[in-house]
């Protein structure tokens, strides 16, 4: 049991804020999105007492946070009338504007998330953990895709944040 | 330069808003028996919706004369129970499996979305067929009682009328029985497509 509330520790400590931002990529609704933080959070809680270190503790953290979300999103009947969209369907566009000054303001973030909450699961998992610094080794070990898949997705994702959401070919 | 700019922006994605949210052991352990008590309530609603049909058919099975009317109504009560039965281990709300960090986020996805699948595609099985050796029975029943309690009355029995009677009865429950069916079939392929892109995906990945 102190085994499994020193892990819990460490995942609060090193992961705390990223499973925040997992459920606000997940739910907009702040009561839902803090019930599915909680969910995310019991979960990660129940799962640890059979972590056996077959892989890293951020790869266990991440699988269960997104397995978590994942079901709350296609459990719940008001997202399944939703459309959900595909990295592949987001429109390349030059949308920058004021770049450098959204960037650090954050404005950029606001239609980021707004854009994630519109993709489909595995799509979301992908740019999630892109964003959260993981490498697309990474990546594909939590979401069970190729590294090679993951790799072609991650080249969309850059064009996407540099065309969309920040004045990166300025520089 | 480029890549520069999508590290800055993943900076600006990680920087902390706040202290993160934290829940103490206790608290987890409280939010479990919360969970717990939730899943309780839901069955406990599940079971009065089948007892309030369960109550009504056994109350028919008291007051109606004849035994082919009590037989149908105590198949429907059989169907009832058996549908709440389904119902309870195929749709209730249960908390994530602990092996959650042992699967990838396809495979779970997967599994959810056949799970889900599955149910809406045997709907007919656990879900409308339970109901129809009773509905049959019942409706048989009670032709018959209308022949005899218009026999006992000395009238005519318009056995045509009859059947057209119990015919149209039987066509409603068919039509609703069939648009239940259709409904389910419709959502299960949808499903079925999403399971159909996650494969290509994998696939593509092989």
């Amino acid at each position: 049991m102190e085994r499994r509330e020193d892990l819990y520790d460490e995942v609060v400590r090193t992961y705390g804020a990223a499973l925040g931002r997992l459920a606000s990529a997940y739910e907009a609704d702040p009561d839902r999105r803090r019930d599915l933080l909680q969910d995310v959070h019991l979960a990660i809680w129940n799962s640890l007492e059979s972590f056996d270190a077959r892989c890293s503790l951020r790869t266990w953290v991440y699988r269960v946070g997104h397995n978590v979300a994942t079901s709350h999103v296609i459990g719940d009947r008001r997202k399944k009338s939703l459309h959900l969209i595909s990295i592949d369907d987001i429109d390349i566009a030059d949308q920058r504007n004021n770049a450098e000054e959204s960037i650090e303001r954050g404005l950029a973030l606001d239609r980021l998330m707004a854009l994630i909450q519109t993709l489909k699961p595995i799509e979301r998992q992908i740019v999630l953990l892109f964003l959260e610094g993981v490498d697309a080794a990474g990546i594909a070990e939590v979401t069970g895709l190729s590294a090679g898949n993951v790799a072609t997705r991650i080249h969309r994702i850059k064009n996407i944040l540099i065309n969309r959401f920040q004045g990166g070919g300025k520089s | 330069m480029t890549n520069d700019s999508v590290s800055r922006m993943c900076d600006v994605w990680q920087r902390d808003s706040g202290e993160p949210p934290r829940f103490t052991p206790d608290e987890l352990r409280r939010n479990m028996g919360k969970f717990e008590r939730t899943i309780a309530r839901r069955n406990l609603r599940e079971y009065f919706a089948g007892a309030f049909v369960i109550a009504i058919f056994a109350y028919y099975t008291w007051m109606f004369p004849t035994l082919t009317l009590r037989i149908g109504c105590g198949l429907i009560i059989f169907g009832t129970i058996y549908v709440i039965y389904q119902l309870h281990r195929r749709a209730s709300a249960r908390p994530a499996p602990a092996d959650l960090g042992q699967r990838s986020c396809v495979d779970f996805q997967r599994a959810e979305l056949e799970r889900q699948r599955d149910a809406l595609r045997s709907v007919w099985s656990w879900y409308l067929l339970p109901f129809l050796p009773g509905m049959c029975v019942f409706l048989f029943g009670i032709f018959q009682f209308a022949m005899r309690i218009t026999h006992a009355a000395g009238r005519q029995f318009h056995a045509g009328i009859a059947v057209t009677a119990i015919g149209l009865i039987a066509g409603c429950v068919a039509i609703v029985f069939f648009a239940v069916w259709r409904l389910n079939r419709w959502a299960a392929n949808k499903l079925q497509a999403q399971i159909d892109e996650l494969d290509w995906l994998t696939r593509d990945s092989a």
